[in-house]
């Protein structure tokens, strides 16, 4: 070690030395002298030594202490995110799940503000649904409403709808906020959810039926695209997250006026779904505060299920490939009528 | 003398004129003799490089074993000073809940006696 660096136990460390030293060659007034200054040196150590074991007893006791308390604070923070955990799984059950997100994770502002976008809105209610719960008891009647509104909300759900609210026995949802893949996307997202709501009707009807529910609950759908106002409705003591405006009325009257188990969809919609389904065009609506006649059509299908190419062969030389979308109409006209005058003949023989 | 305070180390000054030694802070450095070799060294020098009264001030918020042999140190050489005809006048505070603090003043001011020593709490 460098004989300029500082050491705070130089002065012992040289007592000891010269002690080693005085030991073995010193006389014995060396030796007293030298007992002397070692119990003097001794003594302040002695001293210092208590004190710090005292200081470090306060330190190790402060130590303690504090270790309790972040334990009990941390059993209280635990108790508290899991009361909150709860309560978050409770409101859950209320809220929008995307609104649920949101809140949770601090990014979403509960100011009363709305914003105007372009939403695709959706309506479902269940035909004749008082007259069917009349005829089911209630226990029976709620059973097979949890059932339906279950699977409904999920399929809502997978497509990423935003529930707005159930309204008895209607659902009303909608496209496009908080999150958004563009008009276009959350028009083709939410005739794709209708088409999969009603092909899983046909099979909860059949589940129904064989539970005894002979007249088991048939849903109308209205879908409409437009400018919507969105956001939270309210006052500071209770905000609703909701759309309201005219378009939203239009999706609720397309629904009151589409067929039973089907979907009817506006002008608007299908302008964004054109090639996605087949449809069906039916007469126009107009409704009170929006100047303009609406076009509405009935989705008939998928369009690429109707789109998948016709195919026909034989080993005894029959073979026909054809895509009917690739066709002209009046070439797809002419080839029916070929087929079916060749149909004829062979019927025929 | 002036070391700036780390968050291991306390903010040290020491001046001539007035003379005054204030120490503040926290206190475990990874090496003690070579943090607070400087301070003891210019302490232990003040008979023969300083005069007149000198005024101590100490807050130290935490403080660990090793660093206490140092003050221990720092004391002896403030008593030196006094022994040699100087006036010296000592303030150790502590803040107002921290019995640690407050209980290792009065320990110092039982080892050091004969020093003008007061413990204060602050708040």
């Amino acid at each position: 070690m460098a004989e300029d660096v500082f050491d705070l136990y130089d002065r012992e460390k040289l007592l000891l030395a010269e002690g080693q030293a005085i030991l073995e060659h010193g006389s014995h007034e060396e030796i007293q002298a030298f007992a002397e200054r070692l119990f003097d040196r001794f003594s302040k150590l002695v001293r210092e030594n208590e004190d710090l074991t005292r200081h470090s007893d306060r330190q190790e006791q402060r130590l303690v202490k504090l270790n309790r308390n972040l334990k009990t604070q941390t059993l209280e923070l635990e108790q508290q995110r899991s009361r909150l955990e709860g309560l978050s799984q409770q409101l859950a059950k209320y809220l929008p799940p995307q609104i649920h997100e949101a809140l949770f994770a601090g990014k979403y502002d509960t100011q009363i503000t709305t914003q105007r976008k372009k939403l695709t809105v959706f309506f479902s209610d269940i035909k004749e649904f008082t007259r069917t719960a009349e005829s089911l008891q209630p226990e029976s009647l709620t059973e097979y409403l949890n059932d339906y509104f279950s699977e409904m909300t999920a399929i809502a759900l997978s497509h990423g709808a935003t529930i707005d609210k159930y309204i008895g026995d209607a659902v009303m949802l909608f496209f496009g906020d908080p999150e958004s893949k563009g008009v276009k996307e959350d028009a083709r997202a939410c005739v794709e959810m209708a088409l999969e709501m009603q092909e899983r009707m046909l099979v909860l009807q059949r589940r129904w039926r064989e539970q005894g529910f002979d007249n088991p609950f048939v849903i109308r759908i209205g879908i409409n695209t437009g400018y919507c106002n969105v956001g939270n409705f309210g006052s500071d003591q209770r905000l609703s997250y909701t759309i309201i405006g005219g378009e939203v009325n239009v999706a609720q009257r397309l629904e009151a006026n589409c067929d039973p188990g089907g979907i009817l969809i506006s002008h608007e919609t299908y302008a964004q779904v054109d090639d996605l389904v087949d449809v069906e065009e039916r007469s126009s609506v107009s409704l009170k505060g929006i100047d303009r006649n609406i076009k509405t059509y009935a989705v008939k299908g998928r369009k690429q299920e109707t789109d998948k190419p016709l195919r026909l062969s034989h080993p005894q030389g029959v073979h026909i490939d054809l895509s009917p979308l690739s066709l002209r109409a009046d070439d797809r006209q002419l080839i029916a009528t070929q087929l079916k005058a060749l149909a004829q003949r062979l019927e025929d023989q | 003398m002036q070391i700036e305070a780390t968050d291991r180390t306390p903010a040290i000054t020491l001046t001539h004129n007035p003379l005054k030694l204030v120490m503040a802070g926290e206190s475990f450095p990874e090496d003690v003799s070579a943090f607070y070799g400087e301070v003891i060294t210019a302490i232990n020098q003040l008979a023969t490089t300083a005069s007149g009264k000198l005024e101590v001030e100490m807050a130290f918020i935490y403080i660990n074993s090793s660093s206490i042999k140092a003050m221990y140190r720092i004391f002896e050489g403030i008593d030196a000073y006094r022994q040699a005809g100087h006036e010296v006048q000592v303030l150790w505070r502590a803040e107002e809940d921290d019995d640690i603090m407050q209980e290792l003043g009065e320990d110092f001011k039982d080892r050091f006696q004969a020093l003008n020593f007061t413990v204060a709490q602050h708040g």
